[in-house]
């Protein structure tokens, strides 16, 4: 069989095939084999309880690894809402919109910087940026906008859009928002009163 | 004695683990194997797009991806009593074959939904065929504007046909999308425009070059090319002279490879732009070296930005299609699985059976199905277009498209 023996009887169980060992046997050889059964014994224990631990490692219940976050361009939307008065006056040039900011889930999203693209405007953000936005929660979120150099903006584009730096635990990205055709209505009507207040 | 018994305790732990782990095993595995069938009614998904011929690494891609996703459904049981096989038919890339393919899909009554066609122009053939016979169609490329928005959709959209769906964003937005990048990012005013006279090409170098225009910048040249040429010499010098600074083409790769390629032989040493369609491996190896920089649009995120792309990626790859899932893969794979949805949700809806008039059912189901796709969110507006409106602009670089922005259309 194994060459250690079989598992110790239980009680009321004998072997019946096999006579019974002398109870002691003493001398050299009866030693060596003593020992030497201890230490085979020893060793079918070290590799069991290795076997037996082992496996219980391996099957251990395991927690699932936490989901890695997913981008932040692809939980995050910007949603164009409406165009808001501003005080002509004081802000020549000038002109308002509101935005809504929303993270759809995962972590929350740092908006890090808002711009858009045309060279003779600017756009500055209410709350400023970075701002942190958190799923479930839209933020709206006003732009103004300055006309720097009326030579430098379309008045009338047709799929104008934002470029928005969005950061969450996994990455920062920059991402364009496409706001539409209302938005770009809306900002070229400003536009266009912006520049003609200028040229008067 | 003591040691005994330990030995025992010891080796009937290490056996009861084992068989622990071995259970743990065979959980593990999962049951049923691909395409085992569900028994009971079989449903087929068609599929039409080039499968010879220059175009045939898309449409092959396109198959593929379809097949991929019937067998994920019959092995996840997805709908109870349903198989779903396909039949794949090859549209060489010709309107006049297309629409013959959609006759032999119709006089199939197996046949519940067709995912396809590749072409703008194969499409616009095979819509009224499909809406006779109310039988779902949706579409992983099609990108011209007109085909869920009418030929009016600038002024006065008005859906034409209303079991034609689509998972690609249109070049209503592809056009004006690429002309802001070309124009405020990579500071290009002066643009040459050609295309290859066909619904799409022709179609999307319009809302470009509208979109451009009204940025401020200039078309100093246009020009159409045979699409059934690869020699395109003349052309190229005409680009030369012009003095752009860029080029857009509306059209497909196996042209716009060669084109890319001869404008730079000729000594114009400028990026050559277009959509989707360029945004294949082939372009890099037909417009060797000298691509590098060259610019294509495409619709949807980067796959590696999606976690559930990831899982089609892998799925896709165990599967062992010999040909690349390439540009549409995703999207066709998002189509399918949207017939899918659409044939559970009549069959459930129906004591677990097909009804009848299945076709005209699973028509009015494909308008409100709803899912977490490849792609993202799947779902389609009054028009039969996707809700789901991203875009990615990618450049050339090191043999390899990479990718330079991602936008989302939100209005």
């Amino acid at each position: 069989m194994s060459g250690v023996g079989p598992v110790e009887p239980g009680e009321g169980t004998h072997v019946q095939d096999v006579p019974p060992a002398p109870r002691l046997r003493r001398g050299a050889a009866a030693r060596y084999a003593e020992e030497h059964r201890r230490a085979v014994a020893g060793a079918f224990l070290v590799v069991a309880v290795l076997a037996g631990g082992g496996s219980l490692y391996v099957t251990r219940p395991r927690s699932e690894p936490p989901p890695v976050p997913p981008y932040p361009n692809q939980v995050t939307a910007v949603e164009y809402l409406y165009p808001q008065v501003t005080d002509a006056e004081s802000t020549p040039r000038s002109f308002t919109f509101a935005v809504e900011v929303t993270t759809e889930s995962g972590p929350p999203v740092t908006v890090v910087r808002i711009s858009q693209p045309y060279a003779g405007l600017s756009v500055t953000s209410s709350p400023r940026t970075p701002f942190r936005t958190k799923s479930g929660s839209p933020r709206k979120i006003t732009l103004t906008m300055r006309v720097t150099e009326c030579g430098k903006v379309p008045r009338n584009a047709g799929l104008p859009f934002l470029d928005v730096t969005l950061r969450n635990t996994r990455a920062m990205q920059a991402h364009s928002f496409i706001l539409g055709p209302q938005y770009a209505q809306d900002l070229s009507r400003a536009l266009q009163v912006a520049c003609s207040n200028d040229s008067r | 004695m003591r040691q005994r018994s330990l030995i025992a305790i010891t080796a009937a732990l290490a056996a009861g683990a084992l068989t622990l782990t071995a259970c743990g095993s065979r959980d593990d595995d999962g049951g049923g194997s691909s395409d085992s069938g569900n028994g009971g009614t079989t449903v087929v998904i068609g599929v039409d797009a080039p499968m010879t011929g220059d175009l045939s690494a898309l449409g092959l891609g396109i198959k593929n991806s379809v097949d991929l996703a019937a067998k994920t459904a019959n092995k996840d049981k997805y709908v109870e009593g349903v198989t779903f096989k396909i039949e794949a038919l090859d549209d060489q890339g010709q309107a006049s074959v297309g629409q013959q393919n959609a006759t032999k899909l119709v006089a199939n009554d197996d046949v519940l939904g067709v995912v396809g066609p590749l072409n703008s122009s194969v499409g616009e053939a095979m819509q009224k065929v499909f809406d006779t016979a109310k039988l779902v169609e949706v579409s992983p490329a099609n990108t011209n504007p007109a085909l869920t928005q009418g030929v009016k959709w600038q002024t006065e959209k008005v859906r034409p046909y209303k079991s034609y769906f689509r998972t690609a964003t249109t070049d209503a937005i592809q056009g004006p999308f690429a002309a802001q990048y070309v124009f405020n990012e990579a500071k290009k005013k002066k643009v040459f425009v050609i295309d290859d006279k066909k619904t799409y090409g022709a179609g999307l170098a319009a809302t470009f070059t509208e979109e451009f225009k009204k940025l401020g910048g200039e078309v100093v040249g246009t020009e159409h090319i045979n699409p059934d040429s690869k020699d395109f010499n003349a052309v190229a010098t005409k680009v030369k002279n012009s003095g752009a600074d860029v080029v857009y083409y509306g059209g497909e790769y196996p042209q716009a490879g060669p084109l890319s390629k001869q404008i730079k032989e000729a000594g114009a040493k400028i990026p050559l732009v277009g959509g989707d369609g360029i945004y294949s491996a082939d372009f890099i190896k037909l417009s060797g070296a000298a691509g590098t920089g060259d610019l294509a649009t495409s619709v949807g995120a980067p796959v590696e930005e999606l976690p559930s792309a990831k899982e089609f990626v892998a799925n896709y790859k165990a599967a062992g299609y010999k040909e690349a899932f390439e540009a549409y893969g995703g999207y066709s794979y998002d189509s399918a699985w949207a017939i899918i949805e659409a044939v559970k949700k009549v069959v459930e809806d129906n004591d677990g059976k097909l009804p009848d008039d299945a076709r005209a059912k699973v028509v009015d189901a494909m308008q409100n199905v709803s899912f977490d796709g490849v792609t993202g969110k799947v779902s389609f507006d009054e028009f039969g277009d996707a809700t789901n409106k991203q875009l990615t602009v990618y450049s050339v670089k090191d043999g390899n498209w990479a990718t330079v922005k991602s936008g989302t259309f939100t209005g």
